[in-house]
């Protein structure tokens, strides 16, 4: 028997064989060498010193953006820019002189931008001037015998049509910066270079995957000049080698109409704010416009100093989307919510009064209705149509907080809607056990009273208001809002399709409930008391809500300054909600007008401007038959109007 | 006190890390050459986590070092299922890299078990190994059992899909079982087999892209697709090093980017083009000596276990070594196999460091026992 030494001794044959293997193939790849670089090292020496094919990306077209009615709003189109490759340069001054001259820049600057990028390899092209004129381009290819090292470098550059209308639901794309380089990487698990466009925001960004496409290489050979040519097979060395095609990106139909976005847009005038309009059957956004607005093509072509340090410096952040990126108290858009709830809990119900004579007093504290004498004997309807703090405050004592939750998280609030864009913010709405957790307090009653009325901690952005009221109109049910409809690729066929996704709904244990809530929210357009009648456009027969935000809380001496005295960041936002048309619903939209005062003047003309443009469009045979009954609205008014001068004339005669 | 400190300094046994140590020196010396043009690629600063590496591997050497290897021998099998379990869990959930799923993460740690899979393999084997007849050379009944120890982590590399991995595996698994005496009648016919079993795998088994490889292996020159130009452009690298090279750093063939992944299985190229034959001469020589002490060392323990173990890790870092340089200056298809200590990599550089601790712990063990 052996012992394991023993064992291991007579294995000393194989290890033997083994060093003898392994020297052999360290040999094999000495001799492989020793043919490599020195029986042929001259030969490949030279082509390492004559090596100009180079493996070049080529970019995929980027997939195209369109409309629900299937027009273009996002193209690609080319641009030139004037390059510089150090390797090339023969004689660096006359060179630069020169090309100062054609791209009329200075010398000094050329320079400048060549010692910025010095530290680069030499045969890397430095991009001189971005966006060259044809004229520039055509100075620069003629005298190109002249400029050895220059060239002019085709790129597809992404052309918004509509420039700041919808720019932040479109996004843009921007060149991958050195400091997000890793962690992109990290993040796609793509080989991503530096330089490499990317989608950033918006649409571009969430569906960066889909538009990208895969991009192709090609060979392409560098003359003396820095000129790049076509490869053509008549090197030995290099026969055979082909380019691989990119792979466009695949093209997008979002939901969005361009005619409603450009109305939306026009409706916002220079105002700070927000719009947007959901399709209460399916949740599809049909517009989205936020102001003030960027230009994202300016993104694609390399964004200028200037261009970048206006948006950064503008105080009223044009890169912010005011309808899912900022939420705001709803003020009394909050009112129906509240009237909903208090209908459903069995605590009022259509014949219910309460007497409002300006205030409520609660504890020590006095609630001031808006109106300072008072509404008077006020009903659920007329509670809505006036939007009398009083009623709705008194209503909400007889609940709890948690109560007026349930319902305005029934309704969407209090949670991101999940739409597909990137940072939506989630609005807040108060129970006691967050305030336990937020403070480490026990709710107040009084905090219900202004929760009540939209205020106090009641957050909520548009998008969350627009898809609360589009339950209210279609009878409660919660559609997730989506902006993107079909994904086709390059050949037309179709990818993906968006379908709409029912989130929740709100199950009405009383029929009656929302049925005079629409009620109010009709006469608040249209009854010559409602808050909004004056502003109520015409042949698009809509109910809705307006609402103040206050941006500071004001002293009791201060409730009714005239919020156009105040000076413009303490102003209150105004805001709208409504959905249309009142008797067969199709579109619910929101609006905020920052620091616009009042919903009635700053935001009703918003969201009725694109509810005019969406009826004309889509239903123009209910927006004509609406003319009608708008006209007899507006006699009955006129006539009401009449017999109420001829008894104050009457009165007075006698 | 430290009379015991001086006494164990003069047993431990200092080659196997001091190797490493010098062959890493010329590997991140390389690194920096190949990647210090490419700031724009957010490449020019790995050399620095490459030496953070080093010294973490150096460190898991050290304190592997200090096991003896009995106990190495007690895990050996936990050890196996372990790598396996990661290789497996990279199956079922890891992240797509490069079109293959070769990551783990763990938060911050991205791992690779195939490259740990290849020591756990080893150890296994080494393990099985004592427990045969000793007297008798290996038939092919004999090689049921290793076959699948072998061929379980071969398969499930092979699909992630990491060809290359996956063969060295089964390399690894030849040099054991010649070490342990394999029939030269069995090693004919499993010759024979392998060749039948590689075509009908070119034929059916390979992803297009693995074909290529091949394709661009056996005619460079006429590839159809493109992807000669990796191995064109590799042996140009080479070729203008001629005999001393163009100098550190000089490489135009890597800072001109013609040759892409220049960091990671191309490291060879550089250092040729940079250093010239003279200069491979000497790398090759570094390799060669280190691969020489383990055999040495196996043949020389007392215990059959640690000498199949050390022939087991050999065989690791010998076929990485061979298959690299080979597969550079094409002699063999590019399948993506980094050169232990030159390529860029963590778990490369962390499996070379576990291997560099068991031969060391080996090494002392056998001048404690004298």
């Amino acid at each position: 028997m052996f012992g394991e030494e023993e064992l291991v001794k007579i294995h000393k044959d194989r290890a033997t064989l083994i060093s003898y293997i392994i020297t052999a193939a360290f040999g094999l790849v000495l001799a492989r060498l020793w043919y490599l670089q020195v029986y042929k090292g001259d030969i490949l020496h030279n082509y390492s010193l004559q090596n100009r094919l180079r493996k070049e990306v080529v970019w995929a077209p980027r997939g195209f953006i369109y409309s629900r009615d299937d027009q273009l709003i996002v193209d690609n189109i080319p641009r030139f820019d004037a390059i510089l490759t150090p390797q090339f340069l023969i004689d660096h001054e006359v060179t630069i002189g020169k090309l100062a001259k054609i791209l009329g820049m200075e010398v000094k600057s050329i320079e400048a931008i060549l010692k910025k990028n010095s530290n680069q390899a030499k045969y890397r092209p430095i991009i001189i001037k971005k966006n060259i004129s044809f004229d520039e381009l055509a100075q620069i290819e003629s005298q190109n015998a002249d400029l050895p090292g220059i060239s002019v470098d085709t790129f597809i550059s992404r052309e918004y049509k509509d420039k700041e209308i919808g720019a932040h639901l479109l996004g843009y794309i921007s060149e991958i910066s050195q400091s997000q380089l890793p962690k992109l990487r990290e993040r796609d698990r793509m080989d991503y270079r530096l330089g490499d466009f990317i989608g950033q925001f918006g649409i571009e960004e969430q569906l960066d995957r889909f538009l990208r496409g895969e991009n192709g290489h090609e060979f392409v050979e560098v003359d003396a000049r820095g000129r790049r040519k076509r490869y053509i097979n008549s090197d030995n060395l290099f026969q055979g080698i082909e380019e691989e095609k990119p792979v466009s990106g695949m093209n997008v139909k979002l939901t969005i109409d361009r005619d409603m976005q450009i109305a939306a847009y026009n409706a916002l005038e220079e105002k700070v704010g927000g719009v947007i309009a959901i399709d209460i059957d399916s949740g599809e956004v049909l517009a989205m416009v936020s102001r003030p607005s960027f230009d994202p093509s300016q993104f694609s072509r390399g964004l200028t100093p200037e261009y970048w340090r206006s948006l950064v410096l503008n105080k009223e952040n044009p890169l912010r989307d005011r309808n899912i990126q900022e939420h705001f108290s709803p003020g009394s858009t909050f009112k129906a919510i509240t009237g909903i709830a208090a209908f459903e809990e069995g605590q009022i119900n259509e014949r219910t009064e309460v007497f409002c004579d300006g205030s409520f007093k609660f504890g020590s504290k006095t609630f001031h209705c808006w109106k300072k004498e008072g509404h008077g004997a006020t009903n659920l309807v007329k509670a809505v149509r006036e939007s009398c703090n009083v009623y709705f405050q008194k209503a909400a004592n007889r609940m709890d907080i948690d109560d007026i939750a349930k319902y305005a998280k029934g309704f969407g609030m209090g949670a991101r809607t999940g739409i597909s864009l990137p940072r939506e913010v989630a609005g807040l709405i108060p129970t006691k056990e967050w305030k336990k957790k937020r403070y480490g307090q026990d709710w107040q009653g009084g905090e219900t009273l202004s929760c009540a009325i939209g205020q106090s901690y009641v957050l909520a952005s548009t998008i969350q208001l627009a898809t609360a009221y589009g339950a209210i109109a279609n009878g409660g049910k919660i559609f997730r809002p989506y902006v993107v409809k079909d994904i086709y690729d390059h050949h037309g066929e179709l990818v993906k399709t968006f379908t709409p996704e029912l989130l929740s709904e709100v199950k009405m244990k009383n029929p009656k409930t929302l049925k005079f809530i629409r009620e109010g929210l009709f006469q608040v357009v249209n009854n010559p008391k409602g808050t909004a009648f004056f502003r109520r456009g015409q042949g698009i027969l809509m109910a809705g809500k307006t609402g103040t935000s206050q941006v500071k809380s004001a002293s009791a001496d201060k409730v009714y300054q005239k919020c156009e005295n105040m000076d413009y960041n303490s102003r209150h936002h105004g805001l709208f909600v409504g959905f249309a048309p009142y008797d067969n619903p199709k579109i619910a939209a929101a609006a905020i007008v920052e620091h616009g005062c009042h919903g009635s003047s700053a935001a009703t003309p918003v969201v009725e401007a694109v509810i005019t443009k969406y009826m004309q469009k889509y239903h123009p045979e209910l927006y004509l038959k609406n003319l009608d009954r708008d006209k007899e609205i507006k006699d009955e008014w006129v006539k009401s109007l009449r017999q109420q001068a001829k008894t104050t004339t009457s009165e007075s005669n006698e | 006190m430290n009379q015991t400190i001086m006494q164990f300094l003069k047993r431990y046994d200092f080659s196997f890390i001091g190797n490493m140590a010098v062959i890493f020196i010329f590997g991140v010396l390389n690194l920096y050459s190949a990647t210090h043009s490419q700031s724009n690629e957010g490449l020019d600063s790995l050399y620095k986590s490459q030496i953070m590496w080093f010294f973490l591997s150096v460190s898991v050497a050290f304190i592997i070092s200090f096991l003896s290897p009995k106990t190495i021998e007690r895990i050996a099998y936990l050890a196996y299922a372990f790598t396996l379990f990661l290789v497996l869990l990279v199956l079922l959930m890891g992240k797509v890299g490069m079109g293959a799923q070769r990551w783990l993460v763990l938060g911050p740690i991205r791992m690779q078990p195939s490259e740990f899979m290849k020591m756990g393999l080893v150890l296994a084997l080494a393990r099985y190994f004592t427990r045969v007849n000793p007297e008798v050379q290996l038939g092919f009944r004999d090689l049921i059992i290793p076959g699948l120890i072998t061929f379980i982590p071969a398969v499930m590399v092979i699909v992630q899909p990491d060809l290359g991995t996956g063969l060295l595996l089964l390399f690894i698994f030849s040099m054991m079982i010649f070490y342990k005496r394999l029939k030269w009648k069995t090693i004919g016919t499993l010759g024979a087999l392998a060749i039948v079993s590689g075509v009908l795998m070119y034929n059916y088994g390979l992803k297009e892209y693995q074909r290529k490889r091949i394709h661009t292996f056996i005619d460079p020159y006429q590839d159809a697709r493109g992807s000669g130009y990796n191995a064109i452009q590799s042996e140009i690298a080479i070729g203008s090093g001629q005999l001393f090279g163009k100098g550190f750093k000089n490489s135009s063939q890597a800072s001109l980017n013609y040759l892409p992944e220049n960091h990671t299985d191309f490291v060879f190229a550089i250092y040729n083009e940079e250093h010239g034959f003279f200069g491979s001469i000497v790398l090759i020589a570094l390799y060669l000596i280190f691969f020489m002490r383990l055999v040495w060392l196996a043949s020389s323990v007392q215990k059959f276990f640690d000498s199949v173990l050390v022939i087991g890790i050999m065989a690791i870092f010998f076929w990485h070594t061979f298959i690299n340089m080979a597969m550079v200056s094409g002699l063999l298809p590019i399948v993506g196999i980094p050169l232990p200590l030159m390529s860029y990599g963590g778990s490369s550089m962390l499996t070379f460091g576990v291997g560099v601790g068991i031969a060391t712990s080996v090494a002392n063990s056998k001048s404690f026992f004298n």
